[in-house]
C-alpha cells in the first residue's frame, strides 16, 4: 500500500470519527457496505471476482453552496486494497448559475446503458460493462457551469486534464480481444497526454425541460477516451512475412456535436440520441495507411421506447453506430448495430424486484442476458442474486463467452 | 304586487338553498376547494403487511398551482436506498396526460417516465400515483347515491364511475363532509366491480386558513395491508419558487 492510500484511511476515519465529525456538524453522512461475490460457469468454477466495498458519501448543502465528497475501499482477495475518491467537489450556488469545481461525475444523454453523448465521464472498464452505471463512470477533474432561465439550462465543462477509459489489465479475463495476427510489443511512449493548458478539454450543453418534450444539444472538443494504436510491422524482406509488431497506444482529439430527446407519446416514452464524431482513428489493414491507421468522421446514434404493460416496466433501444466514407480494409464494420431489453416489475409491495436486461449485438449475433433478482430484507438492506450469460463467440459480447458467471450481492445502505 | 314578487323571490331562494345537490356540483366542490397558491410539508408512509411487520417511507413535498395546472415535486428522504430520489409531476387543467420525471442520484441523470404509472403503486404503498393527485370530476360521471352520517358528520355518498374504460378502478364511492366538501372516506372498486381499497380520512384540520387532511389510511381489503399516511409541517403560500419544478431543483435536493 503507497503513502495515498494510507492517507485516504486517515481521512475516511477522520471524516466518521468523532473528532472529525464535529467539524462537520450537519454534514450528511450516508453510503453503502457491500459484498459481492461471483463465480464462473465455466468448468473450473473459479470466483471471478469476490469485492467488499465500503461507499461513502460526505454532503453539505446551504443556501449558497456545497460540498460533496464520495471515498469508496474496496477489498479483494486476490489483488491489492483500492481506496480512492469518486468525486470531491465544491459548489457555488448563485441566483441563475451554479459553479462546481474539483472531481466530478458529468451525465449527459437519454440512452440507457450505451454512451453516445455521454462523453465527459469516462469509463471504468475493468469489469467489462458489469457494474452499477454509477461505477462504470469515473469523476474528472474539472470546472462545471450551469446557468438556468426556467426551463432552459446551458452547461459548459473545462476539463484541464485528461482522464481515459480505464481497461482491464493484460492477463484480466475481460481484457478485450486485440485484432493482431500475433503478439505485439507494446509501446506505451506517448500514450501520455501531458496536463496542460492546450491538451485541455471543453464540453458544452444546452438543455430544455418542457411539457411537450426534453431535449439535449450538446458539443465538445475532447481527447477520445479509448486509445487508437498505432501499429508498426516487421516484415521479413525474403519471406514478405510479418515477423513483429509494434503497437504504440494514442490518444487522439475528437469534435463531438449532438443532441438527444424524450418524447411522451400517450402512455410510451420515445427517446432519442445522436453524435456526429469528426477526426476519430480506425484500425486498417491497409498496408500504405501509416501507423495502420485511417481518420474518419462517424455517427453513433440510438432510438429507444418505455412502456409498461400489465405492470411491467418495459424499454427498448436500437444503437448504430456508423463510419462515414468507409473503405473496406477498415476493421470495425461500417454499421455496427446494438439493440438492449430491459423488462422490470415488482412484487411483494416493492420488496422483491425481478429484472432482465440484455445487450444484443446484431452484426455477429452476439448477447449478454443479465437476469436480476433483488430482495429488500429490511429497509436499506437489500440482498441481490443475478447471472451474466455471454453468448455468441465473437463480437463484443461473444468474446466473453468463457465468462458466463452467476453472482450475488448483500448491500447495506445508510 | 310587489307584495307577491317578494314573496316569490323569498321562495325562490328558499327552494335553491333547499335544492339537492348533484353528483357533479358535489364532486366540483371537492375538487374546487381552495387551497392556495403553493403548499409544502412532510409526508410519511407507513406500509402496514397483514402480519403488522412495518415499513417507513419519508418524502418532502411542494405543491404550486399555475392557473389550474398544477406542478408538484417530492424529495425522497428515507428509506436509505432511496434518499436522494425526486419526483416530479405536471397535471393540467385541461385534462392532458400527466408529465411525470424521476431523478435518480446514483445515476445523476432526471428521466421522464411514462405516465401511464399513474396507476402503479406509490413506493410500494397501497396508493397509487393516481390516487395522491387531484383527479378532475370531468373524468367520471358522478350520481349521488344518499346521504349518510359517519363518525357524527353529515355526508354525501357520491358514486364516481370513469369515462375511460382502461382506468384502475370501474367505480370509486365518496362521502363527502356536507359542511366543508372534504373528504370522509372513499371506497375503490377493481374492475370485477369487488371492493378493493378503503381509504379513510382521519385527521384533518384548518391551516393557515385551508381545510387541509392531515392523516388518513388506505386499506386493500383484498390483500390485508394497509398504508397509513401522515403530512406533517404543511405551510400553505410560502411563495416556493418556480426554480423548484425544475431540472435544477429536482437535483438540488429538498
Amino acid at each position: 500500500m503507497n503513502l495515498n492510500n494510507y492517507l485516504a484511511i486517515i481521512l475516511i476515519l477522520f471524516f466518521s470519527g468523532s473528532v472529525g465529525a464535529q467539524g462537520f456538524v450537519n454534514t450528511d453522512i450516508t453510503g453503502y457496505a457491500r459484498n459481492y461475490t461471483g463465480v464462473l460457469l465455466n468448468n473450473e468454477n473459479n470466483f471471478s471476482i469476490i469485492q467488499n466495498t465500503l461507499n461513502l458519501n460526505f454532503e453539505k448543502s446551504t443556501e449558497r453552496g456545497g460540498f460533496k465528497v464520495n471515498p469508496y475501499l474496496n477489498h479483494y482477495f486476490d489483488r491489492e486494497l483500492e481506496i480512492g475518491l469518486r468525486e470531491a467537489y465544491l459548489d457555488l450556488y448563485f441566483k441563475n448559475f451554479d459553479i462546481r469545481v474539483g472531481k466530478q461525475q458529468v451525465i449527459w444523454g437519454k440512452a440507457e446503458g450505451v454512451f453516445i453523448t455521454d462523453v465527459v465521464s469516462p469509463k471504468d472498464l475493468r469489469e467489462f460493462l458489469l457494474p452499477d452505471f454509477d461505477e462504470i463512470r469515473t469523476g474528472i477533474t474539472a470546472v462545471k457551469l450551469n446557468y438556468f432561465s426556467g426551463a432552459h439550462s446551458i452547461e459548459a465543462v473545462w476539463t484541464p486534464v485528461f482522464t481515459p477509459t480505464q481497461m482491464p489489465e493484460q492477463g484480466s479475463i475481460w481484457a478485450p480481444k486485440m485484432p493482431f495476427p500475433m503478439q505485439p510489443v507494446w509501446d506505451y511512449s506517448t500514450s501520455e497526454v501531458k496536463p496542460s493548458l492546450e491538451n485541455s478539454e471543453v464540453y458544452l450543453r444546452y438543455s430544455m425541460m418542457g411539457s411537450a418534450f426534453d431535449f439535449e444539444l450538446v458539443g465538445g472538443h475532447f481527447f477520445y477516451d479509448d486509445p487508437s494504436m498505432f501499429v508498426t510491422r516487421q516484415m521479413d524482406m525474403q519471406t514478405q512475412q510479418l515477423t513483429g509488431l509494434t503497437v504504440r497506444p494514442e490518444y487522439q482529439r475528437v469534435s463531438m456535436g449532438g443532441g438527444s430527446f424524450s418524447l411522451p407519446l400517450g402512455g410510451l416514452v420515445l427517446r432519442g440520441e445522436g453524435a456526429y464524431y469528426t477526426g476519430r482513428h480506425f484500425q486498417t489493414a491497409n498496408p500504405m495507411a501509416t501507423g495502420s491507421k485511417v481518420q474518419k468522421d462517424n455517427l453513433h446514434y440510438m432510438a429507444g421506447l418505455d412502456y409498461i404493460l400489465g405492470g411491467v416496466r418495459l424499454s427498448a433501444q436500437f444503437i448504430q453506430e456508423y463510419i462515414l466514407d468507409y473503405d473496406d480494409a477498415i476493421n470495425n464494420n461500417e454499421f455496427e448495430n446494438t439493440m438492449t431489453f430491459l423488462a422490470k416489475k415488482d412484487f411483494l409491495r416493492e420488496k422483491l424486484w425481478l429484472e432482465l436486461f440484455a445487450y444484443i449485438g446484431l452484426n455477429n449475433g452476439d448477447a449478454l442476458i443479465r437476469p436480476k433478482a433483488s430482495y429488500s430484507l429490511a429497509d436499506g438492506f437489500e440482498l441481490i442474486a443475478g447471472a451474466n450469460l455471454f453468448v455468441g463467440n465473437e463480437g463484443r459480447f461473444g468474446q466473453y463467452d468463457n465468462n458466463d458467471m452467476l453472482y450475488m450481492k448483500l448491500k447495506y445502505n445508510f | 304586487m310587489k307584495r307577491v314578487i317578494t314573496i316569490l323571490a323569498v321562495l325562490l331562494i328558499a327552494s335553491q338553498g333547499f335544492a339537492q345537490l348533484s353528483g357533479d356540483e358535489i364532486m366540483n366542490k371537492v375538487y374546487n376547494l381552495p387551497t392556495g397558491n403553493d403548499q409544502q410539508g412532510q409526508l410519511t408512509m407507513t406500509l402496514i403487511n397483514k402480519s403488522g411487520e412495518q415499513r417507513v417511507r419519508k418524502l418532502q413535498q411542494y405543491i404550486k398551482l399555475y392557473n389550474g395546472d398544477e406542478k408538484k415535486v417530492m424529495f425522497f428522504l428515507a428509506p436509505a436506498d432511496v434518499r436522494g430520489t425526486s419526483f416530479m409531476n405536471w397535471s393540467y387543467a385541461d385534462g392532458r396526460d400527466d408529465d411525470q420525471w424521476i431523478y435518480l442520484p446514483a445515476l445523476k441523470r432526471t428521466k421522464r417516465i411514462s405516465s401511464d404509472s399513474k396507476s402503479e403503486s406509490f413506493m410500494g404503498s397501497d396508493f397509487t400515483y393516481d390516487d395522491l393527485g387531484d383527479r378532475h370530476p370531468s373524468e367520471d360521471t358522478h350520481k349521488l347515491l344518499r346521504e349518510e352520517t359517519i363518525d357524527g358528520k353529515a355526508c354525501y355518498v357520491v358514486e364516481s364511475t370513469p369515462k375511460d374504460d382502461t382506468y384502475a378502478y370501474s367505480k370509486i364511492i365518496s362521502w363527502i363532509i356536507k359542511d366543508n366538501f372534504m373528504g370522509a372516506k372513499r371506497e375503490f372498486y377493481d374492475e370485477d366491480g369487488d371492493l378493493l381499497k378503503t381509504l379513510t380520512v382521519i385527521k384533518y384540520d384548518k391551516i393557515d386558513g385551508f381545510w387541509t387532511i392531515l392523516q388518513t389510511e388506505m386499506k386493500n381489503v383484498q390483500k390485508n395491508h394497509k398504508t397509513e399516511m401522515k403530512f406533517e409541517n404543511i405551510q400553505f403560500n410560502q411563495g416556493i419558487s418556480d426554480n423548484k419544478f425544475t431540472e435544477r431543483g429536482m437535483t438540488l435536493g429538498s
